[in-house]
């Protein structure tokens, strides 16, 4: 034996280990004494001194052993296999936890069993205290998350009848009431804004970070310099940017002529600049220089805080940097709503916020906000510039050879209000159902030239109303038009729908023009189905003024040039019909909030089947207005509902949120602030028909 | 005596070793005492087949902390796989790790296992959820260590599968 074995051997035998030579399979000669706690474990299996099979009284040993083997062949003369600590239990209870080594010394394969008893209770611990502040995090982000959802619940189920009385109040200052009463609508009007406002007071104090979103009440005071705000934040973190050893500058040379002017608030701008810095700070490594600079980008401008740190994780996407509690790998951070904050903040004034990985090392932040207008008051220019042009469509100018009667089966009163308004503009008289089990029945009473069926309803599903209609049919020479309209146009939809006995499809969200076109078709009994082109189908407009000629009346054009995507949207949809637009904005402002608590609470309430309904509802009614991304975001919580899968969906509630919060900002001045450009010369303004067959 | 060695899979703190502990011993702690490594106990039960003695590996949860080594799992007659209802992830993690048993060592006896059932008023596994489960091929079991309701029964039923009975 070399001298090296020998003091390996001795070194082992005085620290309490037990030393072993492996003989090969499976069998071992033990090399000095059998430890008492080898005793107690496994007994008297070394008593003869002859050859051990430790295997077979140790399962882990027996495992271990394969590794072992797979070493000693190797022939390896450094190093070492471990086989990690486990635990056995001795005859008594007492747990004894071990580690077994393999080793090849002087041709020899030895394996050392260890005894970790005196230092494992404090590996324990450690482990032990690691895991429970796991635990702690874990739980305190569930806690978080439902909070969050039940914080927007309270406040959407507090503003909701707010935003239903401001309607009405709105409404009634429209009607010819006396002085009186036009003083009793103005205080009432004026006493409800307050109180919503005071929620939304409560709102932001409660949830200081998130809440600022949420606040529709933008300062109309100046607009903010960017390079102003980005020096002043530079000023402001100076101390402690030093207290880290790190350096900070702003990097931008400024002429006097610059304009910065941005879209936004100067003090929310003062704490996304916050956010960046305390960002960069926490990445950056001591001695290295951040720099904060400004850009010129056109119609926008664009700020950046550079760092010298190790750049963004290779795996690491945009859009999870800066969703909500989203964090850096190292868990630097804190809770992970800072750039949550940053990205929701922007994305409402119009703006785009991201990062990347900068080519000479480190990182970029950078945000970039639309240009305010030359006024001061940017907020209110941009919703001056959203008001609807005065243009006004006559339908009826066209009107068709036969008058019909049709019924409209939707469940989305906005939809069915929308419908509904546009075939009696037309001419028709159109009678609303809430769902299909309702529009059977009114087919029962009373006779229909048209049944205008939506596909998904609760109660009885459009094809299901089809079939039964069908059915009761069966025999007789009767046939009832049929022609269901769904936001799920393909071909193999198409297919359903007609197996369904239905004789046309329109496809959501509706259009006036092919509404017409596929509405009169189906009477007259020429098949006119639009060519399916999926969910974000070919505009059926493109399709029906071709056909239709000067149909589409060119101030529709010019008009959507100037407004607001949305607007733009609705103004197509509608024919540029100011009243009807203003209908449908009212009834979005007051139910799409209903449609999210429902969801919001369906969410908190982890019931799947709630989700997906009420984001069906909610998609059907966004669809109206363009809005893809609101529709996209009702498209995923549905489809996270149906897949009884919502892990995701707090997160895309949220989401929808914000992207329904910049619809309704967008559609404001529709709402409240755009008085009738005049008085709709075509016909006198109706009540809201549909509202007797509303639920 | 025939021996079976079945091993105990999931993230950290969802109850492997207090279900192993309330099997063989009937005994339940409510502190949580994190596992390092492996412990290993043995418990004889009757099956349809005979006496088998179960050699149950508990292996450590898998975290930032501690990895798996997937050499412990080598020869094993089957696995519970086991999530906290009361941690949604959990349950994700589980499916997570049984692809990568699966991938290693092919389909062997398994049950799923959704502890920590006495706690309803936090359970975050629905109707729906377990449905899609079913439809994946699990029959997820629901357990409590800590009252005992589905222990026994769960190993037995592996035991037994282990067996090919």
């Amino acid at each position: 034996m070399s001298a090296a074995a020998h003091i390996f051997e001795s070194f082992f035998a005085n620290q309490g280990f037990a030393l072993f030579e492996y003989l090969g399979d499976g069998e071992f000669q033990l090399i000095g004494t059998w430890p008492a706690w080898c005793q107690a474990l496994w007994g008297d299996l070394a008593a003869d001194a002859g050859k051990i099979r430790i295997g077979d009284a140790s399962p882990f040993l027996e495992n271990f052993i394969f590794d072992a083997e797979q070493f000693w062949d190797s022939k390896s003369a450094a190093g070492s296999a471990h086989s990690g600590n486990w635990t056995e239990r001795e005859a008594s209870g007492r747990e004894i936890p071990l580690e077994a080594s393999a080793y090849f010394l002087d041709g020899r394969r030895l394996l050392v069993v260890r005894n970790l008893s005196e230092t494992f209770d404090q590996q324990q611990e450690i482990f032990q205290t690691a895991r429970d502040s796991l635990l702690v995090y874990e739980k305190l982000l569930r806690e978080i998350q439902k909070k969050e959802i039940l914080l927007h619940c309270i406040v959407h189920d507090l503003t909701q009848p707010l935003s239903a009385m401001n309607s009405v109040f709105h409404l009634l200052d429209r009607e010819h009431l006396s002085p009186q009463l036009k003083k009793y609508v103005k205080t009432g009007e004026r006493e409800s804004q307050r109180q919503e406002l005071m929620i939304r007071g409560i709102l932001e104090a409660f949830s200081s970070d998130l809440a600022a979103q949420n606040s529709k009440q933008e300062k109309a005071g100046e607009a903010p310099d960017l390079a102003d705000c980005a020096q002043r934040a530079v000023r402001d973190f100076s101390t402690p940017f030093r207290d880290h050893d790190i350096g900070l500058r702003f990097g931008t040379h400024l002429k006097k002529s610059d304009n910065w002017r941005v879209t936004g608030d100067a003090a929310r701008i003062d704490r996304i600049f916050g956010n960046l810095l305390e960002n960069a700070m926490r990445y950056s490594p001591k001695g290295t220089t951040v720099t904060v600079g400004v850009e010129d980008q056109g119609g926008f401008v664009m700020s950046y805080v550079d760092d010298q740190g190790p750049g963004l994780p290779k795996d690491q996407q945009d859009s999870q940097l800066f969703a909500l509690f989203s964090k850096g790998k190292s868990n630097a951070g804190k809770a992970g709503l800072g750039l949550y904050f940053c990205k929701i903040t922007v994305e409402r004034w119009g703006g785009a916020i991201g990062a990347e990985t900068r080519a000479p090392g480190g990182s970029r932040f950078w945000f970039r906000l639309p240009r305010a207008e030359k006024s001061d008051a940017a907020a209110a220019t941009v919703a001056e510039s959203k008001k609807p042009a005065a243009i006004e469509t006559h339908p009826e100018k066209h009107k068709p050879t036969k008058r019909l009667r049709i019924l409209v089966a939707d469940d989305a009163d906005i939809n069915r209000e929308l419908v509904v308004e546009l075939l009696e503009r037309r001419g028709h008289i159109a009678i609303g159902a809430a769902d299909g089990r309702a529009a059977v029945a009114e087919l029962e009473k009373h006779d229909f030239d048209v049944l205008l069926i939506d596909e998904e309803m609760p109660h009885m599903t459009g094809l299901e109303a089809t079939q039964a209609i069908r059915q009761r049919e069966a025999g007789t020479s009767r046939h009832q038009i049929i022609i269901g309209f769904s936001g799920h146009v393909t071909e193999e939809d198409e297919a359903r729908f007609r197996a369904a006995g239905m004789d046309a499809l329109l496809p959501k969200p509706v259009h006036m023009q092919q509404l017409y076109e596929v509405v009169e078709s189906a009477a007259a009994g020429v098949k006119k189905s639009p060519a399916p082109a999926g969910p974000a189908a070919k505009p059926v407009s493109t399709a029906a003024s071709a056909s239709a000629g000067s149909s589409q009346p060119p101030p529709v054009v010019a008009a959507a040039a100037i407004l607001g995507n949305a607007i733009e949207h609705l103004n197509r949809s509608t024919g540029g019909n100011q009243r009807l637009m203003r209908s449908l904005v009212e009834i979005l402002f007051a139910d799409a909030p209903k449609a999210l608590a429902r969801i919001g609470r369906a969410i908190a309430q982890n019931d799947a089947a709630e989700v997906a309904a009420g984001a069906h509802l909610l998609k059907g009614s966004l669809a109206i207005f363009g809005a893809s991304a609101s529709v996209e975001s009702a498209r995923s919580l549905e489809a996270m509902g149906r897949a009884a899968n919502l892990r995701e969906a707090p997160l895309e509630f949220r989401t929808l949120e914000t992207e329904f919060a910049r619809l309704r900002a967008e559609l404001a001045p529709l709402a409240k602030n755009a008085k009738p450009v005049k008085p709709a010369s075509d016909k006198p303004a109706k009540k809201n028909k549909p509202a007797k067959k509303r639920r | 005596m025939i021996q079976k060695k079945i091993c105990m899979l999931g993230s950290f703190s969802v109850g492997k070793t207090s279900l192993v502990r309330r099997f063989v011993a009937t005994i339940f702690d409510e502190h949580y005492h994190t596992t390092i490594g492996v412990k290993i106990d043995k418990k004889i039960v009757k099956t349809d087949g005979g006496e088998v003695t179960l050699v149950l590996w508990d292996i450590h949860g898998e975290d930032v902390y501690q990895k798996m080594r997937m050499t412990y799992l080598r020869g094993m007659s089957g696995y519970l796989l086991v999530a906290d209802g009361t941690r949604r992830q959990t349950l994700d993690d589980a499916l997570a790790l049984n692809e990568r048993v699966v991938q290693e060592f092919g389909k062997l006896p398994s049950l799923l296992l959704l502890n920590k059932f006495d706690l309803t008023d936090q359970w975050e596994i629905d109707s729906s959820q377990m449905s899609k489960l079913a439809a994946a091929g699990w029959n997820a079991i629901n357990t409590s260590a800590k009252t005992g309701d589905g222990v026994e029964g769960a190993y037995l039923r592996l035991a037994q599968a282990a067996q090919g009975k």
